[in-house]
């Protein structure tokens, strides 16, 4: 065992003590969080030049309705309150009769006036969207534009074109709008945790508020960390360990001890840097996420579990692509095995977003071999109550 | 005691039979060349013994184990190419093969052997910044720097100027006089007669030489005539009872049927030109390995064949 703690010695710090190492440090989560970071950098710089929207209406109960809400929007929600800045553009709806005889001509000068820029979009209601049959094509609300999968005006226009109809619907039927206002007010859900009994005080806790943030983000975080570090402890073990081949230092290491020692030396190496990297990780996310008062959201019992579960996904993984690098014989071999080694990397990240959705034994038990990196995910959803709570109830 | 037996070894790597039932046995404080052609087995012999290979048959027993790896320890190995972490300080790469082997601080060890090869100068600079014959020596340490009872050196010499082959012998020469066994691979037939106790060659994978210089030289008996003469090598030419004449410019050396009369040769060359010098003696070790691996020795093999 003391050797190989001195092969792990010399490994760790010969890793750590390169400038590589530490432009890794702070590098990896800048490219790593540079998506989070690009959205927030842009997040207010938002087109608000005016758009006009042509309504093509031929149920002929919709596009007033249209015109009239866009009126709405333009005057309550375009401008910043505090400010007055305008932060959003502002809807115009220009009404165009339907052209019944030929209406793919309309359609096309409609979409020729898009592409020269005089409109944003148009929109085109079935004759029979009041009350839909079977005929698709009648009930059917089309809205063009040159990227109409995302288009902020797009999503705008579900709720009036809806609310207008169900108002229609609630007229014909011969009830006072005014007595049923409330049938059209919609609640959400509240998503809370589970309530449980404090054994310290001995009283009934109430179940916390939970949030996307805290459900997705906490565990997303500290997977795409735990990837982060299995790049920096296990995958140079691939290419060390066919350079150490190859310049023949195996020959003097194995004089000395066995191959397996020396296997283990390396991955406790590697472990030694990922340890390092994540601790810092780790204390400084604490420190920034505590200063921003954001506390509560610190999963403090799942961090050592965090930790359990690197290590061992380390272990693995350098034991695997440590065994890849011995069977290399030259750079190009290593880079041709780069990407094999790294796909029981890659496949829990692949299945993150499942696991935390769909978390459920099934899932676990499917991928047994890269379960290691997996199961951190659903921690967060599932330890808070195994270990720390009694259910009441 | 033997400080190295082998016995029966078999190695293939593929349809290649790199040693092919090879025994041998190295006797405890000698020193013991390794001699053979490229791609004949040495340095695939000394992993084995080193335990980088295992045999596909055969027994290796090291200081009196038989187990594998079990005197590992006691095993100080220079392979043929250098295995030297670059991008470490020469006396830290020191210190870490020296601790890996021994398992206690060997600093004082470290900095004697580099004061030795004069290269404390060096000690703090990093192994990629060594020439090759620095490199050379740096790795010579790192094997000897635990004192090992056997050392192996696959090659030691090559790639060494006279100054550094001159410090890196005499070094050798010390391990012996201090009790350790010295194994080295080598292509110098010259220095392999000069320093070892005994030799031992393999050819294509089979051991063809084993024992002291004399006893080898012996086994080849007095065919040999080296001479000295006024005029070159053309006055040699067609002589009876010479079998090959080779030319080292100011000598020449002649190998002799086992039927030729030396004196009835002298006449015949001192008809032609003026003697300086004659003696006849027993064949050089170089002359030993070109009989056996030599393009002769091949065409020999393949009329047989």
């Amino acid at each position: 065992m003391r050797r190989v703690l001195r092969i792990a010695r010399r490994e760790y710090k010969v890793a750590v003590r390169t400038k590589g190492f530490v432009i890794a440090l702070v590098v990896a989560p800048l490219l790593m969080g540079g998506s989070t970071i690009a959205i927030i950098l842009t997040k207010n710089r938002v087109d608000t030049r005016d758009k006009t929207l042509a309504v093509v209406d031929h149920s002929g109960v919709v596009a007033n309705a249209l015109v009239e809400a866009a009126e709405r929007r333009n005057a309550e929600s375009i401008f910043d309150e505090e400010t007055g800045k305008k932060i959003r553009p502002a809807y115009h709806v220009e009404i165009v009769e339907p052209n019944t005889t030929d209406p793919r001509t309309q359609r096309l000068e409609l979409s020729n006036r898009v592409r020269r820029g005089e409109l944003h979009a148009f929109l085109e209601i079935g004759p029979e969207v009041l009350h839909p049959g079977e005929d698709q094509d009648a009930c059917r609300i089309a809205y063009h534009s040159k990227n109409p999968v995302m288009d902020d005006m797009r999503g705008w226009l579900g709720w009036p074109v809806n609310t207008q109809l169900r108002k229609r619907r609630v007229a014909e039927a011969g009830v006072d709008e005014s007595t049923v206002d409330d049938t059209l007010i919609w609640l959400n859900i509240q998503g809370l945790g589970l309530v449980s009994f404090d054994e310290g005080t001995g009283e009934v806790q109430d179940a916390r508020r939970s949030n996307e943030g805290e459900a997705v983000g906490v565990p997303a975080i500290m997977s795409m960390l735990m990837f982060m570090m299995l790049m920096m402890g296990a995958m140079p073990l691939l290419h060390a360990v066919m350079e150490e081949k190859n310049h023949r230092i195996a020959e003097m290491i194995l004089s000395t001890v066995k191959p397996f020692d020396f296997m283990l030396g390396k991955i406790i190496g590697g472990v030694g840097v990922s340890l390092t990297a994540s601790a810092v990780y780790v204390i400084g996310g604490i420190i920034v996420i505590r200063y921003m008062d954001l506390g509560e959201y610190i999963p403090y019992h799942v961090l050592p579990w965090f930790f359990v579960y690197m290590l061992a996904a380390i272990v693995m993984m350098g034991a695997i692509l440590a065994a890849l690098g011995s069977a290399c014989n030259d750079p190009k071999d290593a880079q041709s095995l780069t990407l094999p080694g790294m796909v029981p990397v890659m496949i829990p990240v692949f299945l993150l977003f499942p696991v935390i959705k769909h978390f459920s034994q099934r899932i676990q038990f499917s991928a047994p071999a890269f379960g290691l990196n997996v199961l951190p995910k659903s921690f967060r959803l599932s330890l808070p109550d195994c270990l720390r709570r009694r259910n009441v109830g | 005691m033997n400080a190295v037996e082998l016995e029966n070894v078999t190695k293939t790597f593929g349809s290649v039979t790199a040693v092919d039932d090879l025994s041998l046995a190295v006797p405890e404080g000698c020193i013991y060349g390794f001699i053979g052609p490229n791609g004949s087995g040495k340095t695939t012999t000394l992993r084995m013994i080193m335990n980088i290979f295992y045999p596909d048959r055969g027994v290796i027993r090291v200081l009196g184990s038989d187990a594998v790896g079990s005197r590992i320890d006691h095993i100080g190995y220079l392979p043929e190419e250098r295995g030297l972490y670059k991008n470490m300080k020469v006396r830290d790469v020191l210190k870490f093969y020296g601790e890996l082997k021994s398992g206690r601080r060997v600093d004082d060890e470290v900095d004697r052997w580099l004061g030795r090869f004069d290269l404390t100068d060096w000690a703090n600079k990093k192994v990629e910044t060594l020439s090759k014959g620095m490199s050379q020596k740096a790795q010579f340490i790192a094997t000897v720097v635990t004192r090992p009872p056997l050392v192996i050196l696959d090659e030691p010499f090559t790639g060494l100027d006279p100054v550094n082959t001159d410090i890196l012998r005499e070094a050798v020469l010390e391990l012996r006089e201090n009790g350790a066994t010295v194994i080295f691979s080598t292509h110098d037939m010259s220095v392999a007669e000069r320093m070892c106790d005994f030799i031992f060659m393999i050819f294509k994978g089979r051991k063809v030489l084993d024992g002291t210089l004399s006893s080898i030289q012996d086994a080849y008996g007095h065919d040999t005539l080296r001479v000295r003469i006024e005029d070159g090598r053309e006055s040699l030419d067609n002589l009876a009872g010479v079998e090959n004449v080779r030319d080292f410019g100011r000598t020449q050396e002649l190998r002799m049927t086992s039927d030729c009369d030396p004196q009835k040769t002298l006449a015949e060359i001192m008809s032609r030109t003026r003697v300086r010098s004659f003696e006849i003696a027993k064949p050089s070790l170089h002359d030993i390995f070109v009989r056996i691996a030599g393009p002769e020795a091949e065409e020999r093999q393949d009329e047989h064949a």
